[in-house]
């Protein structure tokens, strides 16, 4: 069995939904741009070897429906030969593509994949634009089915007992850990998106165009304190204790990684990044679907042999505070080893894309200190959990 | 310039503060697009200033956007940038801070800019039109003149209007017409004399009442107690209307009134107790500052109390032999218990209206017109329920003079003034043929501008004639009448429009006789609101006793005059002011057109006291769905309305309940509310005119179904998960959803009216048996507010 090796891994920033530098970005050309970029970072490849583009979407309708990994690859400008999947398990969706890719490769079907995740929340609201119901939902002990995401937090917090202050203090430290990142350039992954935005001028009656430049994630505020935090209002429970601020944030990005196999490696003479190691996913009941990763990384874990103590650096993805404190102190994590860059509650949180961008952080930030196993994990909507592991070679 | 009106294409505001600004709000409203001028900004955006009033008007309550839709309409500028754009304005009101060489200044500058035919008015309160005319450029002298607005401008009705000796008259009579007809105000003409008339009357009762109840020894709380609802004036009474106002803007107001009227007989009175300066000492200035003559600490608020310096809990009780007199019918007996003063409560009422009769007769020929100008001023402006004369006129002219006169003569009046000679020779102050005028010694007539042919039913003085109304028949629940033409008007006759089972069968009774003899139906409600929904008292007495054949009975037969209104083969409108909530409003929906004044307030509210909108309500917002949503996914508009019932939102205006839906793309608003009957008439007409169809009965379409139960369940779920309704709110929502889905059947299967109704019957009678309903409607009963169990 071949081992998949991560030999390149980009994103783009990270935008806020709605009023971000993305609101007018399609997810297309988002996931387009990545591709691009992952595949012109691999020294000598040539792009018609890819066999497959895998790409995750939490909602695949409209802007980025109609397979949106197709069309992604044409717009990158992949040769017509190089196919394209999109698949869908939520949050975790980006991360699955990374293990399918991976699977491939190990089953020795293929010797380059890229693994990929897309996902505007400006143009795609959560739940899609038409919500229908089945009505059994409410016939049996489905109802949680209907919950909304962040009654699922409440119900977290309630059950394992995860305070208000400390979810403020949670959201304080994953803001102010994302700030320092920024400021410390460690986000070396991200490659900036140029925004073209044409408006009129009604004084010289022209178009005008306008061009900006996306470097840097957007959601991280310098202006937060715990205390202001404290002051916020409940906003998913009249008497509960998840905010605004303790739940990760809707934005827009996408994120690439090229996988290739060991003779790929070789030919080409790559210097890869890391090795995905394993991956696993397993259900809870979706009215706690914030625990999913407390089944989840046991499993990845005995499946990999790879002890806890060992993983140098775990990307938790932060859909609420309340889960991913319940998380990390159910399986015993320890809190400086995860998100060391900040979370989705400062950094966003673009569903479908948010796998490939912590694989993409993870890998660069391994290298950059140089430490051996990390982690990606995440909760994931109707009650799942996710966790791959990848090694730095 | 037209003969007859005033065409404004574009408005300025100069001055960005809270009046100015608000006014450029409500001029929006009345399809105006504006610029709103301010100081410049050294900002790199210019019109900040401007532009940050304009954001203010979005958060301020209560709301001066008729729509949030509104606020793209204004313009913000600046008085250095954007001078050349005030010649495009054909109205420009200036608003800017009370200074007459300020003023003065910005005259000077703009006056170059503005376009020949352009009406240049100012919104002052305090200062003199005819020393501003002095300061106005010459070529814009003729078109000037004061136009003084209340605040909140878009809710008081008042608008005084003021000349200077150089104002055309052409031009008073031009913006009188654009005042009323386009901005929906109420025009009161002014002289140019210190504070004009409902600030010289108002602020003069203000202090009179202060002067009294210090002499008396009142309460602060006790003096808001006697002289709010007790005596037809706002629930603000005194004090609380000081804090509202501002207790410095009260001391400047005074400091005006004591520099400018030192030859009033009451000139005594314009002082500033020791208590006022110093709660502005410390900062407590009303309302805005969080503290004035009332402070909130935490629930509980506190009135200040002059005597320790400090403030106290309020007491607001009256004694009981105090409140028999103020429960006396008749005013001229009322106001005799008073004057016999055994009470000090009794000796300060009598004394604010002996007080208060004495300076608007003394000051008449001064002031005013006529006695119609101060009546209507204090109606408009204070929100008095009768004007000064009105309410002396309705106790009983020449016994009160005599009351006055014997005050005068025991010299207990504290001034030296005497009642004016014509207080005599009068029989009051209002007659039919119009309202006495001082100044002529004669009776004037009310203004016969075009405008005013307008208003069909206007409001009327005490004294005035009664309106001509031809009664065509007249049952226990609807009067049906004409203005002498060929259109039906009903009238009915419940206390606030309610619905109850006169009513169904005084709309079937108007139903027949429009059908048989008229031309179309208009529903009118002469005084008071359109309707404020069913009458629930009827209906928890039948549900009290079981009898739910009769609760049955009830819906059928309100569903069935209102489906039998709307396949009519003549055409009905509704006129709608003030509230149309619940089965009023379900009324309204039925018919084949609605004209709504802005300031109507739209709702189906049932749900707040445990029922469901059963008179084809839901029914209607189905249809309607299906129609607005000809192709495509009718979800997201099906969630909007089902949020907008399950809620009881209520529309803040007229134009948002267009937003609701509540109003159809076709429907009227109108800006002033006694043209509703003018525009709900000449609509009839028209629609009568052009061949009237009603709607096919009988159409189908597709019901949103079981999906749409359980997709409308899932945010109610949500809800009640996170606590923010109750287990009893979501069995609500539940039968909501259900009935506006068409029920738990196949998604797209076809249904009609009459599927819906059944629904709606069967949910609502559901509702009504159940034991958490009833308390809701017995709280409603008891206590007029919505309970939340």
């Amino acid at each position: 069995m071949s081992d998949a090796y991560i030999v390149s891994a980009v994103r783009t920033p990270v935008a806020r939904a709605f009023k971000g530098g993305f609101r007018n970005v399609r997810p297309d050309d988002l996931l387009a741009h990545a591709l691009r970029h992952a595949v012109a970072e691999v020294p000598g490849l040539d792009p018609a070897r890819v066999e497959d583009v895998i790409v995750g979407c939490a909602m695949p309708e409209a802007e980025q429906g109609m397979n949106v990994a197709r069309i992604g690859a044409l717009l990158a400008g992949l040769p017509d030969n190089v196919p394209g999947v999109t698949v869908n398990r939520f949050c975790s969706s980006g991360l699955q593509t990374i293990a399918m890719a991976a699977d491939r490769i190990r089953l020795g079907e293929a010797d380059v994949m890229i693994a990929a995740g897309t996902e505007t929340m400006t143009m795609v609201p959560m739940m899609g634009h038409k919500v229908a119901m089945n009505p059994k939902v409410f016939d049996d002990d489905n109802v949680a089915i209907a919950y909304g995401m962040g009654i699922t937090a409440e119900k977290v917090a309630q059950q394992w007992d995860v305070s208000r202050a400390d979810q403020d203090q949670f959201a304080y430290r994953s803001h102010q850990k994302a700030i320092a990142a920024i400021d410390g350039g460690q986000f070396t992954e991200i490659r900036p998106y140029t925004v073209t935005s044409r408006v009129p001028d009604p004084a010289t009656g022209q178009v005008r165009e306008i061009e900006t430049v996306i470097d840097t994630d957007e959601g991280p505020r310098r202006d937060t304190s715990a205390e202001t935090l404290g002051k916020l209002r409940t906003v998913f429970d009249a008497k509960g204790s998840v905010t605004a601020a303790t739940s990760s944030q809707m934005s827009d990005g996408a994120g690439a990684l090229v996988l290739v196999s060991e003779r790929v490696v070789k030919e080409l003479n790559l210097n890869p990044l890391a090795v995905f190691r394993g991956f696993s996913v397993a259900g809870v009941p979706a009215e706690v679907m914030g625990i999913g990763p407390i089944k989840a990384i046991p499993k990845v874990l005995q499946q990999t042999g790879i002890a806890k103590d060992d993983i140098d650096w775990i990307e938790l993805n932060e859909a609420f505070a309340a889960q991913a404190l319940a998380v990390m102190r159910t399986v015993e994590l320890d809190p400086d080893k995860v998100n060391p860059l900040g979370g989705a509650i400062a950094l966003g949180h673009p569903l479908g894309a948010t796998g490939a961008i912590l694989a993409a952080k993870l890998v660069h930030g391994l290298q950059r200190r140089e430490q051996r196993y990390g982690m990606v994990t995440m909760c994931i909507g109707t009650g799942m959990g996710a966790a791959g592991i990848f090694e730095r070679v | 310039m037209t003969e007859h009106k005033l065409l404004v294409r574009r408005a300025a505001v100069l001055g960005s503060g809270v009046m100015g600004a608000q006014i450029a709000a409500h001029l929006t409203a009345a399809g105006i697009p504006v610029d709103l001028y301010d100081l410049p900004s050294e900002d790199k955006q210019r019109s900040k200033i401007a532009a940050g009033a304009i954001q203010n008007l979005t958060r301020l309550k209560p709301a001066p956007f008729a729509s949030k839709d509104l606020a793209q309409f204004i313009t913000p500028r600046n008085f250095e940038d954007d001078l050349e754009q005030l010649g495009q304005c054909d109205f420009i009101i200036e608003a800017i801070v009370e200074r007459m060489d300020i003023k003065k200044s910005l005259y000077e500058k703009i006056g170059p800019h503005i376009h020949a035919d352009a009406f240049f008015v100012t919104n002052t309160s305090g200062l003199s039109i005819t020393e501003l005319a002095g300061v106005v450029p010459e070529a814009l002298k003729s078109r000037f003149c004061g136009v003084h607005f209340f605040n909140p401008p878009r809710y008081m009705h008042l608008v005084e209007l003021i000349p200077h000796p150089g104002t055309d008259g052409q031009v008073m009579d031009l913006l009188e017409d654009f005042l009323t007809r386009n901005l929906g105000k109420g025009v009161v003409r002014c002289r140019d004399t210190a504070n004009f008339i409902a600030n010289r009357v108002g602020v003069f009762t203000m202090w009179s009442t202060m002067y009294h109840a210090q002499r008396l020894g009142l309460g602060f709380d006790t003096v808001d107690a006697l002289t709010g609802p007790a005596i037809g004036r706002p629930k603000s009474a005194t004090f609380r209307l000081a804090d509202v106002v501002g207790l410095d803007t009260m001391a400047n107001v005074i400091r005006t009134m004591d520099a400018k009227l030192a030859n009033d007989p009451w000139h005594f009175l314009f002082q500033a107790p020791e208590w006022l300066g110093g709660l502005i000492e410390a900062g407590a200035l009303g309302q805005k500052s969080g503290a004035g003559v009332f402070r909130k600490q935490g629930k509980e608020i506190k009135v200040f109390d002059p005597a320790s310096g400090d403030y106290r809990a309020t007491d607001y009780s009256v004694r009981d032999e105090v409140k028999a007199i103020l429960a006396i019918r008749n005013p001229g007996e009322k106001l005799a218990e008073l004057a016999k003063c055994e009470y000090p409560e009794t000796e300060f009422l009598w004394a604010i209206h002996r007080d208060l009769f004495h300076y608007c007769a003394y000051h008449l020929g001064e002031i005013a017109e006529s006695a119609r100008e101060i009546d209507l001023a204090m109606r408009w402006g204070y929100g008095w329920k009768l004007g000064p004369f009105e309410q002396w006129q309705a106790a009983g002219w020449k016994a009160v003079a005599d009351l006055i006169q014997a005050d005068i003569d025991a010299e207990r009046t504290g001034v030296e003034a005497h009642l004016p000679k014509w207080v005599a020779e009068v029989e009051g102050a209002h007659g039919p043929g119009g309202s006495w005028s001082a100044a002529d010694g004669a009776v004037s007539a009310r203004p016969d501008l075009p405008v005013y042919q307008r208003q069909y039913q206007p409001v009327r003085l005490i004294g005035e004639a009664s309106h001509d109304r031809q009664t065509v028949e007249e049952t226990d629940g609807i009067r049906l009448w004409t203005l002498h033409d060929d259109v039906l008007i009903a009238s009915l006759k419940t206390k606030m429009g309610v619905i109850d089972i006169g009513a169904v069968e005084g709309l079937n009774a108007a139903l027949d006789r429009a059908e048989a003899d008229f031309e179309g139906l208009v529903l009118w409600q002469p005084n008071g609101p359109f309707s404020a929904g069913a009458n629930l008292k009827a209906a928890a007495e039948a549900i009290q006793r079981g009898d739910y054949d009769s609760v049955r009975a009830l819906v059928k037969g309100f569903q069935e005059v209102n489906l039998r209104m709307r396949y009519s083969g003549i055409p009905s409108v509704a006129a709608v002011r003030g509230l149309a909530l619940g089965g009023g409003l379900e009324l309204a929906m039925h018919a084949s057109r609605r004209v709504a004044h802005l300031e109507s307030y739209m709702g189906l509210v049932e749900a707040g006291v445990g029922l469901l909108p059963a008179g084809g309500g839901l029914a209607t917002l189905a249809l309607q769905i299906n129609a607005d949503v000809a192709a495509g996914d009718t979800w997201p508009l099906l969630e909007k309305r089902y949020k907008q019932v399950a809620m009881g939102q209520v529309a803040g205006s007229a134009m948002e309940a267009r937003e609701m839906g509540y109003l159809r793309p076709e429907d009227l608003i109108v800006l002033h509310e006694q043209e509703l009957l003018h525009a709900a008439h000449g609509l009839v007409r028209s629609l009568s005119a052009a061949g009237y169809r009603p709607p096919l009965a009988g159409r189908t379409f597709p019901a949103a179904g079981d999906v749409g139960v359980a997709t409308l369940k899932m945010l109610l779920v949500n809800m009640l998960e996170g606590h923010f309704i109750s287990e009893h709110d979501f069995e609500i929502g539940s039968r909501i959803a259900t009935v506006i889905s068409g029920g738990e059947i196949d998604r797209g299967t076809p249904v009609n009216e009459e599927w819906l109704h059944h629904l709606e019957r069967e949910h609502f009678l559901e509702l009504c048996a159940m034991p958490k309903t009833r308390e809701r409607i017995g709280h409603m009963l008891k206590t007029g507010k919505p309970l939340r169990n």
